[in-house]
């Protein structure tokens, strides 16, 4: 190593030093504030797209969905096919699902809605519908003339689909269902709110109940089966699998997202005009504080050349400065947001209408936005180091 | 025997401008610094002494004529070869010191040494030197903490650190009470006198001028004397 190379790590561990501490706490501050504003509203967007991904999962089809092959209408021997399914690697539950052409009435409010005749034991297993009961309880499997309805059927103040419910029904209150031209009065044992707005629009009875309610006619059938699986296996190995047992149509969750998948590429493209519109004002925020900051030095500058040091010397003290500032406060950026604003979402995630959204971090993404503070840094130490490191050398001197 | 020239000014003109008035600070200036010499400059205020004194020490770039070091015009060197004859060559005591006010006295001192040897031999030498001048005890004050004397006192002892060929001084007592520039003036002699080292000062205190071994006087931009 040259002699001279030591000079500016030696005038940046005295100016670190010695320098004036608030001016340099207030410039790690500020692009702790430029990095946490660079990386929450990924955070965010990632959030929400995690979100809804789960809640797709979670509450609606579980990781794999299966329906009746083409032409058909049932899934027959749906016990058999669920025992196989069961039996495969990586499947942590079965679900069978019957949906029917059914329709509710509450008072003299009558619609059609999502009605699903299930095993609730095994649907617990698959769907967290029964972990979502906001009133009431969720059903028994041996419960003949139960029903639990979603918060868009019941209706009341603040649900967003309350014009089309039941406007307020409650646990306990009779709705009737009626099936092929055969009606049966059901009590409303639960209301569940899964804030996944597709099955918040669904209601639940029993297998059991709906044998009472036509005997035999859906015996062994089923028209749709929703399997979880363990986080770490991919779908599409499971479907494959599936495949091999008996024929029917295969989703992944993906595949059933639809809607979600185009809303998440277009929170992709928003995410990339935000992060550029940030990084540019990161860039200028950081430019200006940056360039204040080395030009109240330049007589500082203008001294150190006129005892010799030499102009590359300088530029590299000085974007060596921002480096070291631009490092503390992409550190102090993160544990703000990791000891501060992560926790606090997640204790009061943001309420969207699709579910409750956290804070979601792409360590990925989490570096290079990291990279690009260092780098914009990088930029507004050089330029006006080199601006004042060209000037006439009297005039850096006199600080003019 | 004939004194070895360090540098020769050659015809050197420079102009300032003064708002829109154009001001015509050196004119055809031309002039030896010999070895060992005691060089005093002195003139009234705006007479272009210290415009003089800032060509010589390549602080400032003259608009024509030639300043020759070592054989070289220096004139249109390249910045980072006149930083480094600035660092090896010449050393620039200002009048109001240019210290870096983050820096130690020891540390302000062996700055220009780091660059050409180890941080031990430049301490070495920046505690000779603080000894030299009287502030040991002040060596690890900041800048801040020491009064005009002193600090002009560590500008010397940082302007001696690389043994540069010609010391250079622009009014180094101006800022200072009567007793600091005594103080100042005799350090100046015994560096020429005992150390044989060459001074070029820029002075208008009449009493100083007796100190160096050759006087130049200027006056409207040009040397009278």
């Amino acid at each position: 190593m040259k002699s001279e190379t030591k000079i500016p790590f030696f005038l940046i561990n005295r100016y670190l030093l010695r320098g004036n501490k608030w001016k340099i706490v207030l410039i790690v501050f500020l692009m702790a504030i430029a990095f946490i504003n660079l990386i929450f509203v990924s955070s965010l967007f990632s959030g929400i797209i995690k979100m809804s991904n789960d809640q797709i999962v979670n509450a609606y089809t579980g990781n794999i969905m299966i329906t009746p092959e083409n032409g058909k209408d049932f899934i027959e021997d749906a016990d058999e096919k669920t025992e196989a399914i069961a039996a495969i690697d990586g499947v942590k539950a079965v679900s069978t699902q019957l949906t029917l052409p059914a329709s509710l009435q509450y008072n003299n409010i009558k619609g059609n809605w999502s009605v699903l005749a299930i095993n609730p034991d095994e649907e617990k297993n698959v769907t967290n519908v029964s972990q979502k009961m906001i009133e009431g309880e969720y059903l028994d499997a041996d419960d003949e003339d139960g029903i639990i309805i979603g918060r868009q059927i019941a209706g009341g103040k603040d649900v967003e689909m309350d014009a089309f419910s039941f406007k307020n029904a409650q646990v306990g209150q009779i709705i009737n269902l009626s099936l092929n031209g055969i009606s049966k009065d059901y009590i409303i044992r639960g209301i569940f709110y899964t804030k996944f707005i597709n099955t918040d629009q669904r209601a639940f009875i029993s297998k059991k109940s709906l044998e009472s309610l036509i005997p035999d006619v859906f015996m062994d059938k089923t028209n749709s089966i929703i399997i979880k699986t363990d986080n770490k296996v991919d779908e599409r190995v499971i479907i494959e699998k599936i495949k091999n047992i008996f024929s029917a149509n295969y989703y992944s969750w993906e595949d059933v997202a639809g809607l979600m998948t185009s809303v998440t590429k277009s929170f992709s493209s928003i995410n990339v005009l935000l992060y550029i519109v940030g990084m540019l004002i990161a860039a200028i925020t950081i430019f200006v504080v940056v360039y204040i900051d080395i030009l109240s030095k330049r007589q500082q500058i203008g001294i150190l050349r006129a005892i010799g040091i030499k102009p590359y010397l300088i530029d590299s003290l000085y974007v060596m400065q921002t480096v070291v500032y631009s490092c503390f406060g992409v550190l102090l950026g993160a544990a703000i947001y990791f000891a501060i604003i992560v926790p606090y979402f997640n204790a009061y995630p943001f309420q969207l209408p699709i579910g409750d959204a956290k804070l979601s971090i792409n360590y990925v993404e989490l570096i290079f936005r990291a990279e690009t503070i260092i780098f914009v840094a990088i930029a507004a130490g050089l330029v006006p180091t080199i601006i004042i490191t060209r000037m006439k050398l009297l005039d850096a001197i006199w600080g003019k | 025997m004939a004194k070895q020239v360090l540098i020769v000014i050659k015809n050197i003109s420079k102009n300032y401008k003064l708002g829109e008035v154009k001001v015509l600070a050196l004119k055809n200036v031309s002039l030896n610094i010999f070895k060992e010499d005691f060089l005093i400059i002195t003139g009234r205020n705006g007479s272009g002494k210290s415009t003089l004194l800032r060509q010589i020490g390549l602080l400032d770039n003259p608009d024509r004529g030639e300043i020759i070091l070592n054989d070289k015009n220096v004139v249109k060197l390249p910045e980072s070869k006149r930083a480094e004859l600035r660092l090896k060559k010449l050393g620039y005591i200002f009048q109001d010191y240019a210290l870096m006010s983050d820096l130690t006295v020891l540390e302000n001192i062996m700055l220009p040494a780091m660059m050409l040897e180890t941080t031990k031999n430049a301490k070495i030498r920046a505690n000779q030197l603080v000894e030299k001048v009287g502030l040991k005890h002040r060596k690890n004050n900041l800048p801040n903490q020491l009064s005009g004397g002193e600090q002009q006192k560590v500008a010397i002892a940082r302007a001696l650190i690389n043994n540069p060929e010609i010391l250079i001084a622009d009014e180094p007592t101006a800022n200072l009470d009567t007793v600091a520039a005594k103080d100042i003036i005799n350090i100046f002699k015994k560096l020429n006198t005992i150390d044989k080292h060459t001074i070029v000062m820029v002075t208008h205190e009449k009493n100083e001028e007796s100190c160096g071994s050759r006087i130049v006087r200027l006056m409207d931009g040009k040397i009278i004397k």
